[in-house]
């Protein structure tokens, strides 16, 4: 049963500027889905279109990015809504209490000026419908769940370490105990250590409510860490899906395959090679198989046809000709 | 509050200077209720009468008793600034914060009614006001002109920051918590513009003042509310230095200049308390 339902999803970065039409194809139909209680992991390099997959996903689109095609549908326990068909106050009425989002570059989620407090009741106390002594007490009572001073909410941002105030954010996008967390590289500023304690927190918090949490960073590490299952994006295009350990022990993708060889392992001091040329101009993608040009198993095929997601093994999904 | 103010005044200089500075010209305004004469009456002491125990501040050349002439101005003229600081400030935010949050069209459209009214010359305007008006020429009026005038500078300036506001993550999780925009603006982009509002705010108060005063001596407001500018006007009309009577206008000179250092050490200071990233540098927490 799944709680998050992407199909066919494009959008697109739409420019026009004297007389010139840009299109920046940021996701090319993609499609997945996560199920409920499930941890689901989204991994591609830098500007390969994870962070404007999921605003799309939260509806937090706004131009130039504009939805081209296909649907996002979430079931929240029966109550199913399509974020680009509903109105905004159907969306408004699920956010936070349903769907939360822990924004990338998160430390900065935390207004400068204001109290920490302040951040919860602004942000999460329309969703909360308390009086205020009695809202208070439901977020004191949350961060001392996550173990979390009480003395931060008085505290300015500011104030707080780093690690802190990614905990403090977790904390804010949590204290509604919402039944899908989207967090966007959550940990991509802090060291090993702290992250460790983040992500531990992540989990614990995501294992207590029983949500289902879709997670976005850059780094294998903390996907091998964290995720149940694991999508890979290359270039707007969603080009393996699996579970985890699956897919990082045999990936099927050539992109993906490089990918894992290049993690570093301790004791081996085998160079790594890195692949040739750079990912290519979203605004004028290669043909075919986008991955085509620096792919070391490139056909003829590769150049011309768009390789679909097909289902290989169990609930591994690939898209590429030489691995089907 | 108190403790506020007694660490501002033991770390900070400029501040405690400021409120002495303040505190007099404050205490001269208030002074005005007590007066034993009324502001308007002439010949009511001795003309012309320098420093003494009787006239501390000597005597003007029409009979008024300068020490208390000067309370009703300097109150007036105060007043007058705050008023104008006050309804530019409502008018420079609206129109800064709406300007920087909403973009595009919204943007474009109010910052060429800023931008016109930057460049317009505010002085011959005046001017030309005062000859429109003549007998109907009041202070409030006055002050109201003022303030439609002198709220673009800061409209822009309040325009930049909200623009850079509008992109930070704090503002998309308000967006995408649901909140609405006069509730972003209100509560987010607020209290991070108002420190700077508060500097200028003092700027605009001695720019008002400085305004004032300036048309006042030339006789291009209504002469007949004593402000520090008329009184200087009146001193002018006897031409006081001529005749030597020098306490007319120095002491209104002195005051008003107090009240300029001493808004100014307020603004710079105060700036410094409510920034809380400044204010924890200055003070250990």
């Amino acid at each position: 049963m799944s709680i998050l339902t992407v199909s066919d999803l494009r959008a697109y970065y739409i420019t026009r500027a004297f007389g010139i039409e840009r299109e920046v194809r940021a996701v090319d139909d993609v499609s997945l889905s996560v199920a409920r209680n499930e941890i689901y992991g989204l991994a591609g390099e830098s500007s390969c279109g994870k962070s404007t997959l999921i605003k799309t996903i939260a509806a937090a689109t706004r131009p130039p990015l504009r939805l081209m095609s296909g649907s996002v549908t979430f079931d929240f326990a029966g109550h199913r809504i399509d974020m680009h068909a509903a109105t905004s106050s159907d969306i408004a009425a699920i956010r936070w209490r349903h769907l939360s989002y822990i924004m990338q570059g998160s430390m900065s989620v935390l207004n400068p000026v204001r109290r920490v407090r302040h951040a919860f009741i602004d942000f999460a106390h329309r969703h909360i419908a308390r009086p205020m002594p009695e809202f208070l007490d439901i977020v004191r009572a949350h961060l001392r769940r996550l173990h979390l001073a009480l003395e931060v909410l008085e505290a300015y941002p500011h104030e707080l370490s780093g690690g802190m105030r990614q905990r403090v954010t977790i904390a804010l996008a949590t204290v509604c105990r919402p039944d899908f967390i989207i967090a966007d590289e959550p940990t991509t500023a802090l060291d090993v250590v702290v992250q460790k304690d983040v992500l531990a927190m992540i989990r614990d918090i995501q294992q207590e409510i029983g949500s289902s949490l879709l997670f976005v960073t850059h780094d294998l590490a903390v996907h091998a860490n964290l995720c149940d299952r694991l999508g890979v994006m290359y270039a707007g295009r969603l080009v393996e899906e699996g579970p985890t350990a699956d897919l990082l022990r045999s990936p099927r993708h050539p992109y993906t395959a490089h990918l894992v060889t290049s993690l570093p392992r301790i004791g081996d001091a085998t160079p790594r090679p890195s692949l040739s040329g750079a990912p290519p101009n979203l605004a004028d993608p290669p043909s075919g198989c986008r991955f085509h040009p620096r792919c070391p198993l490139a056909m003829d095929i590769c150049r011309r046809e768009v390789p679909t997601m097909q289902t290989t093994g169990t609930a591994h999904r690939v898209a590429c000709f030489a691995a089907q | 509050m108190a403790r506020v103010l007694r660490d501002l005044l033991r770390s900070n200089r400029e501040f405690g200077i400021g409120i002495a500075l303040l505190a007099v010209v404050v205490a001269m305004a208030a002074a005005s209720a007590l007066s034993p004469y009324p502001p308007n009456d002439t010949y009511v002491v001795p003309p012309d009468i320098p420093l003494s125990w009787a006239y501390p501040l000597g005597t003007t050349s029409r009979g008024q008793d300068v020490f208390w002439l000067l309370t009703f101005a300097i109150r007036n003229s105060l007043a007058f600034g705050v008023l104008v600081a006050l309804l530019s400030r409502c008018l420079s935010l609206l129109i800064g914060l709406t300007a920087g949050y909403a973009g595009g069209m919204v943007d474009r459209a109010l910052m060429a009614i800023n931008d016109t009214f930057i460049v317009i010359p505010l002085f011959p305007i005046l001017v030309l006001f005062y000859f429109v008006m003549r007998d109907r020429m009041s202070w409030v009026l006055l002050a109201l002109v003022m303030a439609g005038l002198g709220w673009a500078y800061d409209a822009r300036l309040i325009r930049s920051v909200a623009l850079g506001l509008r992109t930070r993550e704090f503002t998309e999780t308000a967006i995408f918590s649901g909140m609405t925009a006069r509730q972003i603006l209100l509560q987010e982009h607020l209290p991070y513009v108002l420190p700077i509002v508060f500097s200028t705010t003092m700027n605009n108060i001695n720019w008002s003042i400085g305004l004032e005063v300036t048309l006042s001596v030339l006789g291009f407001t209504d002469i007949n509310t004593p402000t520090i500018g008329v009184m200087i006007y009146w001193a002018n009309q006897h031409t006081a230095l001529v005749a030597g009577i020098w306490w007319w206008i120095a002491f209104p000179v002195v005051l008003v200049v107090m009240t300029f250092i001493g808004l100014f050490l307020l603004a710079v200071s105060m700036n410094e308390y409510i920034d809380p990233r400044s204010r924890l540098s200055r003070f250990d927490a």
